[in-house]
């Protein structure tokens, strides 16, 4: 019971829904109870889980991050263009790639933290940009944008098909990256960082926190995070293609906010984040098992999204008028 | 010579400068651009960005966002090219297509307001669900063989000018008028922080968008499943490119419809510089990154200027006081 309170109310409801979620899927396709299924089907989502991570970070200081989709595609290209077509070993490309995504991300961090630009703004921009060298590599190398570029050697394509210990790699990364982004922002100096600069940038300033260089460095880790999604989903698929990922936007928020992350910044976590990209991703994993549609899987990300966000202000705001009615009445004079 | 000063400073006419500028430039790289017809030609291809810039610029003034506006787009053309399909009139098409707007700017609004969900997120979920509806209700096939008489409505001339750019023109101007004349218009730039005034934007900010939808469908002529798609971006980078701040308060119709207009004509002066039309988005994308960037640069100075005149116009203002006091 000691265990259960110290568990925040939000993640209890996500761990619920996603109990749920496993028992009805379950009936319906007892396929859906096999582990070794539910286990690999994480390849389906890494990607959108492991950007999730970081802009999680990004949302906590208060900006965001719509530019993850397009850098999956730019890594992707990058990997194959210079793996396939310059002939550089395989490893080294994706070193590269992912780089190449990082200073996506500083681009998008310096602009916004240093220019002061809104984040919705310059990440829409990068969004286009991004996606727009992605295909302008792919032009100007003139491979056929259809078919993209392919041939990988196995050993990259183990990346997402092979196993630790028996346990799939993704799921292992996966693990990886969360602990990455849980330590570092519930348990050190720079995770404090984040949330006070969400909190208040002014006041964090003139406590002499760097907040330019906090809200920077939230954007750097959102694109290394696109990066590596990008060489995740390139090593799944077998090719390199400048759209993949362009479909992700949708899910990235849906799992971040979904999480209970606030996106007015200052309120958020990464265990909800983790929870709530498993939710989307079963979600999407059983709809298919159970027949429905793949058309009908955006519909129900969608309700999802509305009705997880209307739940969270719903009770913030219950909350707060509960307040109101407590207090002494004069209040509520000084707020007119 | 002030009155060109005071001119510059208005930050549509920047714009404006701008899309004159590419017109010149490419002109000079190839002089075929730069006849009447092209120009018309890149109006009338971005008309469809002009109405959804000048709803969005609507929503944006409040310090809200819809990106919901593809979604819409797509639902509302598909019913109404079905209903056309099927035999329906043209105006009960045109009635049908608006309702639907109205309908999904109203529950986007009650959602904004009344749950108090932020609007980027109400927009996107409604964005996914329109899409998700509207393959369903056509069954993932395109909508063809509109009738003749649809199509042609895009390509009525009066008096020689294309009818649709005259219907758009004048709504710009309407909407200008409202916005910046009538004292509801100025409501919505100075909403900001009321809430529940964003109630009164959902409503007639689709009608805009579905009039979008109308002017797609009758310009294509077809209505593939994936029609809308990704034109929320480029509306939104047309407002910005316009000079609307997405922080709301700031910005006028005008500009948006400048704004989507150099959108379009990046498009047309590619082809007329022979480059090939996979630069497209990268160019947009660093066009928008850099206006939008040296805009801020540039506001930002232009603030701190005037701070520091206030401060001094307030420093003479005592010297002044404290030498009457000596005087006495």
């Amino acid at each position: 019971m000691l265990m259960l309170s110290k568990i925040p109310k939000w993640n209890l409801g996500l761990i619920f829904v996603l109990m749920l979620e496993i028992i009805i899927f379950g009936l319906i396709n007892p396929r859906f109870w096999n582990i070794s299924i539910l286990l690999n089907s994480f390849n389906d989502f890494i990607g959108i889980a492991i950007i999730g991570f970081f802009v999680t970070l990004v949302m906590i200081t208060g900006g965001i991050d719509i530019s993850g989709g397009s850098i999956i595609g730019l890594t992707s290209v990058v990997i194959g263009i210079l793996s396939q077509l310059i002939g550089l070993n395989i490893w080294i490309s994706v070193i590269l790639a992912i780089v190449a995504a990082g200073l996506c991300g500083l681009l998008n961090g310096i602009l916004i933290a240093y220019g002061r630009v809104q984040a919705m703004v310059v990440t829409l921009g990068g969004l286009l940009l991004y996606s727009g060298i992605a295909i302008v590599l792919v032009g100007v190398s003139g491979v056929s944008a259809y078919e993209g570029i392919s041939g990988f050697p196995g050993s990259f394509s183990n990346l997402a098909y092979g196993t630790v210990f028996g346990i799939p790699s993704s799921i292992i990364l996966f693990i990886v990256l969360f602990i990455i982004a849980y330590v570092l922002l519930h348990f050190t100096k720079y995770g404090r960082y984040i949330f006070l600069t969400g909190i208040n940038q002014h006041a964090s300033d003139y406590a002499g926190i760097n907040t330019k260089k906090v809200i920077a460095s939230t954007y750097v880790l959102s694109g290394l995070s696109a990066g590596i999604a990008g060489t995740m989903l390139t090593s799944y698929l077998g090719s390199a293609r400048a759209d993949f990922g362009s479909e992700y936007l949708m899910s990235i928020l849906t799992v971040v906010v979904l999480g209970g992350t606030l996106i007015t910044g200052g309120k958020g976590g990464i265990i909800g984040t983790a929870l709530a990209s498993i939710i989307v991703g079963f979600l999407q994993v059983g709809m298919q098992m159970g027949g429905v549609s793949t058309q009908y899987i955006g519909l129900a990300t969608g309700l999802l999204l509305i009705i997880s966000v209307a739940l969270l202000s719903i009770s913030s705001s219950a909350k707060e008028n509960m307040k109101k009615l407590l207090r002494p009445k004069f209040m509520k004079e000084g707020n007119v | 010579m002030s009155k060109f000063k005071t001119l510059m400073k208005k930050r549509e006419f920047r714009t404006l400068f701008f899309l004159v500028g590419i017109f010149i430039i490419v002109g000079l790289i190839n002089s075929d651009f730069l006849t009447i017809g092209t120009i018309q030609n890149s109006l009338k291809s971005s008309l469809l960005y002009i109405v959804l810039a000048v709803g969005l610029t609507v929503v944006l003034l409040t310090g809200n966002i819809d990106i919901s506006v593809g979604g819409t787009l797509g639902l509302s053309a598909a019913v109404s090219g079905i209903l056309l399909k099927n035999g329906g009139s043209i105006f009960v098409s045109i009635v049908v297509a608006i309702l639907i707007g109205a309908i999904i700017g109203l529950i986007n609004g009650l959602g904004v307001t009344k749950l108090k969900i932020s609007s980027f997120i109400m927009t996107l979920g409604m964005l996914e669900i329109t899409r998700v509806i509207q393959v369903i209700y056509t069954d993932g096939q395109w909508v063809e063989n509109l009738p003749a008489g649809f199509k042609q409505l895009s390509q009525l001339n009066v008096l020689g000018f294309n009818l649709l750019l005259i219907i758009v023109m004048a709504g710009v101007i309407i909407v200008h008028l409202f916005l910046t004349r009538s004292r509801k218009g100025r409501y919505f730039s100075a909403i900001g922080d009321n809430v529940d005034g964003a109630i009164l934007l959902g409503v007639p900010v689709q009608r805009y968008v579905t009039l979008a939808g109308l002017i797609f469908a009758s310009q294509v002529g077809f209505i593939s499943t994936t029609a809308g798609l990704g034109i929320e971006m480029t509306v939104i980078a047309a407002a910005v490119l316009g000079g609307v701040s997405l922080s709301g308060g700031v910005g006028t119709v005008l500009g948006a419809t400048i704004g989507a207009v150099i959108m379009i004509s990046i498009n047309s002066a590619l082809i007329y510089m022979k480059i090939p039309a996979f630069w497209n988005d990268a160019i947009s994308g660093v066009l928008l990154i850099t206006i939008v960037v040296t805009d801020a640069i540039l506001s930002r100075r232009a603030d701190k200027q005037t701070k520091k005149e206030r401060l001094r116009a307030r420093v003479l203002q005592e010297e002044v006081s404290i030498n009457h006091a000596h005087a006495k």
